[in-house]
């Protein structure tokens, strides 16, 4: 090696050492920061108590946030995993042609780029202005339902073509109909799978505002009764009391529960992923 | 009976894959619908290339070429500052690292993606912006930088996965033959795996680029949302916070509402494009 090279070769280490330590400094900085500053506001008051005092969120809790985030996040998984799961279903056992399955994959890569705020928009017009569902739990919950689908769509199918060629090869053999072999082979082998790819992105659904400001979450609402009430939300109340500068030390505490929050549904999607993989 | 349970499973199968093609149909129709009403008042070049954005005004001062140029120059900066960052270290987690540590740093990195952005726009205000505002002694801490640096932590993890993915595949095929002959790891990092894993590194900036224009939260909360021509360290406006911020205020049916509309479908066109781009770079990939 001459000497030229030696300095290249000298200068590409330091490059990689600095961006791998630049990107580890990132992340202890970006989750201590919350951990040190939100812990201070974290006690069982701010967890399980309304929002109170004058502008509301500057006193008491974040409790319907709270249970409002999971409502929507329940409600974007259900919506999300029947509409993804059936795609890849269909993608994988049912599409014999490959330029139609290359214009699925085409469309959901297109649906998975659209921006959250135009789906917001979107659900805005159509959901809470023509179906007049309103301001509500529903439309909220179904606009993160369709931001999260090609998330699901990707990681069902990925599944799904991972299952042993071998399977599916000795039922269609043995005569045993498509339908059948998806339900008693396919799906009990990819279950936890299936359930861990729809946890993250129903953590991602949580974590997201922009597609909720404009169709359901307000900034007080109770726990919701019906699909039909506005919800409270975790992000949202979060750039409410920034974004106003309601309170500071309370806009720590929700941060840090929401980050909570999500690093538990991390790691039990984490957890079923490397245990489906036990079983295949 | 069984053939009839048969068809109906079929059947439902296909009609909900149907529905979920068609969503996306249904929504870029439906934002190109509730714009068509603007479109008739001002000539879409007309919008994309003037200067000013005032709702309160006629509708000719409606118009959106700063905020555009805002978008764009928002993510080019975080690319500039992600991309050396994110290929540096997705070289050091495929070829320097033992698995056990490479599922940790993976899960890591997966946590980097699932902060939601909202926090992120939440610490860049209360870090970044102050940090701009107190060492350097700008009027305004709030800045087409603020937002670069912060889209760039945002992107990372997107350009780490897609650049770590291929190279972990160049190097588990190149390793052997390469340590056969004596070549040092790092050569053969710079001659082989770098050049291997161009066209990953391509569609790692295509789909930055597509996450950083259609970024909200994040960016809205840093970088002071004022539709003036964008410099770098003064404030600016993007279409998503331009959407977020104003479509509350906008009176339904009024020309504002369906100019907000209408600077949606433009976002929508420009991302449709790139991630055409993306799907093809990603097909010509060869893993």
């Amino acid at each position: 090696m001459d000497v030229s090279e030696k300095v290249k070769d000298y200068i590409f280490k330091i490059w990689i050492v600095l961006s791998t330590l630049a990107v580890v400094t990132v992340v202890v900085f970006i989750l201590g920061y919350i951990f040190k500053n939100g812990s201070k506001a974290i006690n069982m008051e701010f967890i399980f108590d309304n929002p109170k005092g004058m502008p509301i969120g500057s006193e008491g809790g974040v409790f319907p946030a709270i249970v409002g985030s999971l409502f929507l996040m329940a409600i974007a998984c259900i919506f999300a995993s029947i509409l993804a799961i059936s795609t890849a279903i269909y993608t994988v056992f049912y599409c014999k042609s490959n330029k139609i399955e290359s214009f699925i994959h085409l469309i959901v890569q297109c649906m998975a780029g659209i921006p959250s705020i135009v789906l917001g928009l979107f659900g805005y017009t159509l959901l809470v202005l023509y179906l007049r569902l309103g301001r509500s739990l529903l439309s909220a919950g179904i606009t993160l339902g369709i931001m999260i689908f090609p998330y699901i769509e990707v990681r069902v199918e990925k599944t799904l073509r991972e299952v042993n060629k071998f399977v599916v090869d000795s039922s269609y053999a043995l005569g045993v109909s498509t339908g059948y072999m998806i339900f008693k082979l396919i799906i009990p082998l990819c279950r936890t799978d299936i359930i861990s790819a729809i946890l993250l992105a129903g953590g991602f659904a949580m974590g997201a505002s922009a597609p909720i400001i404009l169709t359901g979450a307000v900034i007080f609402a109770p726990i919701p009764k019906s699909l039909s009430s506005p919800v409270m939300a975790l992000p949202f109340h979060l750039y409410i009391l920034t974004g106003e500068g309601i309170s500071l030390e309370k806009a720590y505490g929700t941060a840090l529960v929401l980050i909570i929050i999500l690093l538990l549904i991390n790691i039990i999607s984490v957890v079923l992923n490397l245990k489906g993989k036990e079983y295949r | 009976m069984k053939n009839l349970k048969e068809n109906v499973f079929s059947l439902i199968v296909k009609l909900l894959t149907g529905i979920s093609l068609l969503l996306l149909a249904f929504i870029v129709i439906f934002i190109f619908k509730e714009s068509l009403v603007f479109f008739k008042e001002v000539s879409i070049f007309k919008f994309v290339s003037g200067r000013t954005w005032n709702p309160l005004g006629s509708p000719d001062k409606l118009s959106i070429l700063p905020i555009i140029l805002g978008t764009i120059y928002v993510s080019l900066i975080g690319i500039l500052i992600a991309l050396p960052i994110g290929v540096g270290s997705a070289v050091v987690l495929s070829s320097y690292t033992n698995q056990k540590v490479k599922r940790v740093a993976r899960s890591v990195i997966d946590i980097l993606a699932g902060i939601p952005s909202v926090v992120y726009g939440f610490v860049g205000l209360l870090v970044l912006v102050k940090f701009f505002e107190v060492k350097f002694s700008f009027a305004s801490g709030e800045s087409v930088l603020a937002g670069g640096v912060l889209l760039s932590i945002m992107m990372l993890p997107f350009i780490i996965s897609t650049c770590d993915e291929s190279m972990e595949k160049v190097y588990r095929d190149y390793s052997q033959y390469s340590s056969a002959l004596g070549v040092s790891k790092s050569y053969m990092i710079r001659k082989i795996i770098l050049p291997q894993s161009r066209k990953s590194i391509l569609a790692s900036i295509v789909l930055a680029l597509g996450r950083g224009m259609g970024e909200t939260m994040a960016v809205m909360m840093v970088i002071g949302n004022a539709p003036i021509m964008p410099k770098l360290l003064k404030k600016c406006q993007t279409i998503p916070s331009l959407i977020a911020l104003e479509m509350g205020m906008a009176e339904v049916g009024s020309l504002h509402y369906h100019a907000l509309f209408a600077s949606g479908f433009v976002l929508i066109i420009i991302l449709l494009i790139i991630n055409t781009i993306l799907y093809f770079i990603k097909k010509n990939i060869d893993i």
